[in-house]
């Protein structure tokens, strides 16, 4: 094999160029980002500016399925805005006792404890849907937030909704029966992964609910023999969303209705 | 019965600086707030804003059939109606005097424009506001996974933190709609605290006699809120 003799030695100079052209490439897809109307509602419902500014210092990320993204009591880096992902918010006492009391699609955004003025974590956030979402950091997320009252008001509000998903769902979790609440899990979760077919195992959605394996397996066989979903192999489709809604308690529409009501 | 109240005894409004308490404590209403009372129910516009002394409010969501459980117990450390400056104007929980006694009250303009001074009141109130969602993420697993004596414990040494003394006036029902049990499950657990002489439960009085033993027989939930306020809100304690 004939040795290549003409390629420039590894320089400063070439090591800085590459630099600057992913920088370049990097810089042309946040234009592009900034540019386009994001997946992400909240971003959305900003002005055009005030978003332009908030993407240019954002960068895209791919979740990955499974993901920690803060553990109880982690330092909150990065805020998240999910563009086509989503992630649970887990409240955990120990490894046998955990129940998923939020859920953040691209209706919202991970890592309000900023707002309050905290820097760390009150639950464990995991990505339960893979896919993309934008990325802030904690410091330029902060002083963005200060500087603009319409993301703040907006916010705010949001904060408002999250507060009283967590206290609906403590109450569901505590009333309801697994079926229903079953049901209801996997309308909110077909409503952020915006498909009627994701990936899951009964054992994570046990952990979702803070029951016990055997008491998915039987709720989850009811949904299938009245044909409203068909669960195969690690794969949950969704058959009757019309079905599962009146099969689940009534936490489902309202949490929908109150989101719809604040944010709009 | 408290002698005379003071707004100090709010430890939210104790720690405001002086310039903050200057503004604010003039516009501070005392009011009575007795057992049982409704402060608001779900849905309910917010008014006010209230700082309780030696009062406790629990805050319970309501579900569509009537069912309710407790969410968070707001005392002397907090302040009920965080709502009004998240711009949620109507409350989606029920307030509902647990423990007898006082607050101070301001009306939601008034707080609305001290928060918008961004001073430390605002800081207060959101760093307090944390330590709430983080009582209401402990409270909805706890309402999962621990046992009803557990609950029990816990819940009563929530309330302790709240009260000046030891006694409790409260009724078995009272605190069965609170955890969200039927009340049967509640004489069952005090009956068992009672045999083992941690607390006296008599004509709706429970006074706790052995505190430390109370705090064993709790599932961590008490601790992790415990621990989690006091490091957001690292201000004077009762005990």
């Amino acid at each position: 094999m004939r040795q290549r003799t003409d390629s420039p030695p590894c320089n400063r100079f070439t090591v800085r160029r590459t630099f600057l052209a992913c920088a370049h490439y990097d810089m042309t897809l946040r234009i592009t980002a900034a540019a386009t109307p994001p997946g992400n509602l909240l971003l959305a419902a900003l002005p055009d500016n005030e978003r332009r500014r908030l993407i240019l210092r954002s960068e895209p990320v791919e979740l990955v399925l499974g993901d920690v993204l803060y553990e109880v009591d982690d330092r909150v880096r990065d805020v998240y805005f999910p563009t086509a992902s989503f992630i649970s918010l887990v409240s955990q006492v120990d490894k046998d006792s955990r129940l998923e009391v939020g859920l953040v699609g691209t209706e919202g955004m991970l890592g309000l404890s900023l707002l309050l003025g905290v820097a760390t974590s009150p639950l464990r956030a995991l990505v339960q849907g893979a896919g993309p979402a934008l990325r802030i950091d904690a410091a330029d997320f902060s002083s963005a937030f200060k500087r603009s009252p319409v993301l703040g008001k907006l916010l705010n509000r949001y904060l408002y909704v999250i507060m009283t998903q967590l206290a609906q769902m403590a109450c569901c979790a505590r009333f309801h029966v697994v079926e229903a609440r079953l049901a209801r899990w996997l309308l909110m979760t077909r409503d952020r992964a915006h498909s009627n077919e994701f990936r899951l195992t009964q054992e994570f959605l046990a952990y979702m609910l803070g029951v016990r394996r055997a008491g998915i397996t039987r709720a989850a066989s009811t949904l299938q023999k009245r044909k409203l979903i068909h669960y195969t192999r690690g794969r949950m489709t969704i058959l009757d969303g019309r079905g599962l809604e009146a099969v689940s308690c009534k936490c489902y529409a309202d949490a929908r209705r109150m989101y719809a009501r604040l944010m709009n | 019965m408290p002698g005379i109240a003071f707004p100090q005894q709010n430890h939210i409004l104790d720690a405001l600086p002086e310039a903050e308490r200057e503004r604010l404590y003039s516009h501070l209403k005392l009011v009575a707030l007795p057992l049982g009372l409704v402060l608001y129910e779900a849905g309910d516009a917010l008014r006010h804003i209230y700082f309780p002394t030696d009062s406790i409010v629990s805050l319970l969501y309501v579900l569509k059939d009537g069912s309710s459980a407790e969410i968070c117990v707001v005392g002397n450390d907090g302040v009920i109606g965080v709502s009004l400056f998240m711009g949620g104007e109507t409350t989606t929980s029920r307030a509902i005097v647990q423990s007898g006694g006082f607050a101070y009250r301001l009306t939601g303009r008034r707080l609305k424009r001290e928060f918008e001074r961004q001073g430390e009141t605002m800081h207060i109130l959101l760093r307090y506001t944390q330590a709430l969602i983080t009582q209401m993420a402990q409270t909805a697993v706890c309402n999962r996974h621990h046992t009803v004596d557990q609950q029990l414990c816990r819940w009563l040494l929530l309330s302790l933190d709240r009260l000046p003394d030891n006694k409790l006036a409260m009724t078995q029902e009272l605190i069965a709609n609170m955890l969200g049990v039927r009340r049967e499950g509640v004489t069952d657990a005090a009956g068992k605290l009672q045999k083992l002489g941690v607390i006296t439960y008599r004509r709706g009085l429970i006074t706790v006699l052995d505190r430390h033993r109370l705090e064993q027989l709790s599932c961590e939930c008490y601790s992790v809120v415990k621990k989690e306020t006091d490091r957001l809100l690292p201000l004077r304690l009762t005990h």
